[in-house]
């Protein structure tokens, strides 16, 4: 099977027509090859169709990689941009006071209730789930980063 | 029974929050949050022990009840509202 797989994407690719999408096509061969071969033309509109999430394909023709749907890399800096994009999107913080060292509840005048909602909001928007011990002691933004880069392994 | 201490309160408000989300209907969903997020605000200030413990109880009754509608709901689940976006 996979035999069969190597020789039709090496077959697809062979065409110059077809050359500039070849990570597409390592992909695709890999999902559909019988399709591959009888329909060039649609194979190339499909490929510029789709949208890919990640790095860009190496263009040489001998790498053949399955590719893989997965988020983009996590950065400290990235982290901290979500984290102020989701506060300020919170309609009991006034955007202009907040600062990544302001305090909820000293600096921002929140309470307990508030500070549960902008934890869950970060659960949704990081996708994982954070317990209620440790919720209760993120007070800042800045503690919010670093929680969610010692859970992400992200570190610089 | 213990007094509900702060941290049984925060968890509790948590979890509806997380069950409110659930619920496949959009009306019902915003009207659960809306609802779990102003009584929980509107009973913060009571001292007296045993309001609290009745309003924990009926709480964790409403809990229940929101866990059950969202099984329901997401049986004879409709598309989604053009409001939802």
């Amino acid at each position: 099977m996979a035999a069969r797989v190597l020789q039709q994407c090496v077959r697809t690719l062979a065409r110059p027509s077809l050359r500039l999408s070849s990570g597409n096509l390592a992909f695709r061969a890999a999902v559909a090859p019988a399709a591959a071969i009888h329909r060039p033309l649609s194979f190339a509109a499909d490929s510029r169709r789709t949208r890919w999430v990640g790095q860009s394909r190496s263009p040489s023709v001998g790498v053949l990689c399955r590719q893989y749907g997965d988020l983009p890399p996590l950065t400290i800096e990235t982290i901290k941009d979500r984290v102020m994009y989701v506060l300020k999107l919170y309609d009991k913080i006034n955007p202009e006071k907040l600062q990544t060292a302001s305090h909820f509840m000293k600096d921002l005048g929140l309470d307990s209730l508030d500070q549960v909602e902008i934890i869950m909001a970060m659960e949704d928007e990081f996708g994982f789930e954070i317990p209620d011990a440790e919720a209760e002691k993120l007070m800042t933004p800045e503690d919010i980063v670093q929680y969610i880069a010692d859970k992400k392994d992200v570190y610089e | 029974m213990a007094a509900s201490t702060r941290a049984q309160v925060i968890s509790l408000y948590r979890m509806m929050l997380t069950e409110s989300k659930k619920f496949p209907s959009y009306n019902y969903r915003t009207y659960a949050l809306r609802r779990v997020r102003d009584a929980f605000r509107a009973n913060g200030k009571v001292e007296d022990p045993k309001t609290v413990e009745r309003l924990m109880e009926e709480g964790h009754q409403t809990l229940a009840v929101i866990q059950r509608q969202v099984t329901v709901g997401k049986m004879f689940s409709t598309q989604k509202n053009v409001v939802e976006g």
